[in-house]
């Protein structure tokens, strides 16, 4: 059993505060992905999780078990390093096998010359080498376990790291960006092979990324996290129907979700002085919540652009950039007519609106159309706190 | 074109040749003196190309009747303890240094300079009377005690420069995976940083093999003395036969020159790469 427990988690370096106050139980078994930009504090989460860093505050358990204090090793933790710490001059069947080495040292093979004579005589035990080979089979790695890590590519040394991480059994699995040093096809494949892994091993990883693709593919729970600070706990399809706030809203998703500053005007919503046609019941909404100003969320693919019509909310725009990505086309929009908004510099980038088209559709830049969403794909947001505004 | 390109191949040819030949000849007449009878060489009669008859001439000192070879010995022991002694201390305050915050920690690196800063001769009345109150005036193993003092340091700077290089991950892998400090040093950190634990045993043994003052000064006892004490015994109040000193000086080089050489295959970079990224 090796449920997660965090209990008001902080950590400072000082006066600097890196997490505070992160809480979340996570079950066994679970697939929990941390997802924040970078320098938010995945990494030293994931370190304080491993018994690699201090915890500074609050408490952490896994099952029943408080482990603020037990060494990385009681842990009985796997950790697959970003840069995968291979060791460089060992065989990949070194590097495999030393886990499980270490496992069976006793207090006198630390010394000096004994350990080596008995390292090497481990790696020579029938049931470990039994266990190399089985595991280096399962990562398709048998051929190359007499190499040395700089003779491999990028994915097998990812392989090799994987392997080790899972020769010795742990209770749980920790990966810090383990994807972030390849190219993005080898990305897409690890992806699926670490979730083949998850599934096959049955125990809690904690997967640390910046990646949203890599979160909602693999995660069966997610926490995205933002300057140390937890903004929503949930599952992929949780955290993408409804999030939390403007900040979750605009990290999941590529491009990132829309967001319109609206201001209630007679009886209508305006986004700057383009009013939003048919917006009469939101407005009529936002008002009732006591506010004349919100923050109207919509992600690119459910904005449509030239279609009004029935009872769609629709805002006079205009293209700006088109990019054919063959199955689908993003277009960036600006609202109002052709020429009412600064293109150039960084204005060119600035209340810039994303459609998510399919690729047929033709677009040309600096022609003028029309933004259309339906009422059920608007989330609202307090334009103040970012907090999702439940209506 | 072509000649002139043939030029600068021929400028450079001559330039490496006068650079050889500028540290090569004191090796050669070190050589050719060993070789010449010493009545020649004080009847100004040096000869330029050597007499090849006499090239077994070059060991005439172990056949003398000086224990060169005993005193080559002691050399040995000295070096080769001083090596030891002052690479296992040397890795362990080099570790320390790259990989802990402790307090004192600026002082002590200052201390390992200081011990650079000291003139030998300046302490070598107080290290005497010192070595007296302990007995260790006339053993080898005071030579090697003193050696270390001055060799370690030299060796823990060395090591320390190259151990900052050896990423993080990697230890706390190690420690992951179950290692303790000692284990992580022997394990991780001792390969890794071969090529300069090969550089520092190289100083380091040149350190103990080399040294005069101390091996001097503090060994009384001929048999205990060192080849390089006994190599200087040579030079006599009234005779000094040339021939047998430059005889001494080649045999008393090639144990180095052997050990450089051996060391020399190790130094090698490029152990770390492909550990980490890709
Ligand atoms: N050892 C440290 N000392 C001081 N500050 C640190 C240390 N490690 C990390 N930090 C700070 O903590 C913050 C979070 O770092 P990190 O956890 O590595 O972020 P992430 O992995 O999300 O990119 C950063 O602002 C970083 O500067
Ligand atoms: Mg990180």
């Amino acid at each position: 059993m090796a449920s997660l427990t965090f209990d008001a988690l902080s950590k400072s370096y000082g006066a600097n505060t890196v997490i505070s106050d992160f809480s979340a139980t996570v079950d066994d078994k679970e697939f929990l992905v941390l997802l924040g930009p970078s320098g938010c504090g995945k990494s030293t989460m994931l370190r304080m999780v491993a018994g690699l860093t201090d915890i500074s505050s609050g408490t952490l358990k896994f099952g029943d078990d408080v482990v603020n204090t037990l060494t990385p090793k009681q842990r009985n933790i796997a950790f697959v390093f970003q840069s995968y710490a291979l060791y460089p001059h060992m065989t990949v069947r070194a590097n495999i096998a030393f886990p499980l080495i270490m496992d069976n040292f006793r207090w006198w093979y630390h010394l000096p010359f004994v350990g080596a004579v008995m390292r090497s005589r481990l790696l020579k035990r029938p049931d470990i080498k039994a266990k190399i080979e089985r595991t280096a089979e399962m990562l398709e790695l048998t051929d190359y376990l007499q190499r040395r890590p700089k003779a491999l590519s990028g994915g097998q040394r990812q392989r090799v790291a994987v392997a080790r991480s899972i020769i010795r059994e742990p209770a749980i699995y920790l990966f810090d960006e383990p994807l972030s040093n390849l190219d993005a096809k080898l990305r897409m494949q690890m992806r699926a092979e670490i979730s083949a892994l998850h599934a096959r091993v049955q125990k809690t990883f904690v997967y640390v990324t910046h990646d949203q693709v890599e979160a909602m593919t693999m995660g069966t729970r997610i926490i995205v996290m933002n300057e140390g600070v937890v903004q929503q706990y949930g599952t992929p399809a949780e955290i993408y129907s409804a999030p939390a706030n403007e900040f979750v809203a605009r990290f999941i998703g590529s491009p990132p979700m829309n967001i319109f500053a609206a201001t209630v005007r007679d009886g209508l919503l305006y986004v700057g002085d383009v009013p939003v046609q048919n917006s009469g019941g939101w407005a009529a909404s936002v008002v009732a919540l006591g506010l004349q100003t919100v923050s109207l969320g919509v992600r690119a693919e459910k904005i449509g652009l030239d279609s009004p019509g029935g009872d769609l909310l629709s805002i006079e725009a205009h293209t700006l950039v088109v990019e054919h990505l063959g199955a689908e086309t993003i277009v960036g929009v600006k609202t109002g007519q052709v020429g009412a908004t600064v293109d150039v510099g960084v204005g060119a980038s600035r209340g810039l609106h994303y459609a998510r088209i399919a690729g047929e559709e033709q677009f040309t830049t600096n022609s003028g159309c029309r933004i259309t969403f339906a009422s059920d794909a608007v989330h609202l947001f307090d334009p103040e706190t970012g907090k999702r505004l439940e209506h | 074109m072509i000649g002139r390109r043939n030029l600068s191949i021929g400028v450079r040819t001559l330039l490496a040749l006068a650079l050889v030949i500028l540290a090569g000849f004191p090796v050669f007449w070190m050589i050719n003196t060993a070789m010449t009878p010493v009545g020649d060489l004080y009847a100004n009669n040096q000869r330029i190309v050597p007499d090849f008859s006499r090239t077994l001439n070059i060991f005439q000192v172990l056949v003398s009747d000086s224990p060169f070879l005993r005193w080559l010995g002691n050399s040995a022991l000295v070096a080769g303890g001083t090596t030891m002694l002052s690479l296992l201390l040397a890795c362990l305050a080099a570790y320390a240094l790259s990989r802990y915050k402790f307090v004192g920690k600026g002082l002590m690196t200052f201390g390992f300079f200081a011990t650079q800063m000291l003139p030998e001769a300046l302490l070598i009345v107080p290290l005497y009377s010192m070595f007296m109150t302990l007995g260790l005036l006339n053993e080898l193993y005071g030579l090697v005690l003193v050696n270390t003092a001055f060799a370690m340091p030299v060796a823990v700077f060395l090591l320390k420069s190259a151990m900052d290089t050896v990423p993080y991950e990697i230890e706390e892998s190690a420690r992951v995976d179950g290692c303790n400090a000692l284990t992580i040093l022997q394990v991780m950190f001792i390969p890794l940083i071969a090529p300069s634990l090969a550089a520092a045993a190289v100083i380091t043994f040149f350190d103990g093999w080399n040294e005069y003052l101390f091996a001097t000064t503090f060994i009384h006892d001929t048999a205990n003395w060192v080849a390089s004490t006994g190599l200087a015994s040579f030079i006599g109040e009234f005779t000094t036969p040339l021939d047998m000193v430059f005889s001494g000086a080649i045999v008393f080089t090639i144990p180095a020159a052997i050990f450089f050489l051996l060391m020399q295959r190790k130094i090698v970079a490029g152990l770390t790469a492909g550990s980490v990224k890709g």
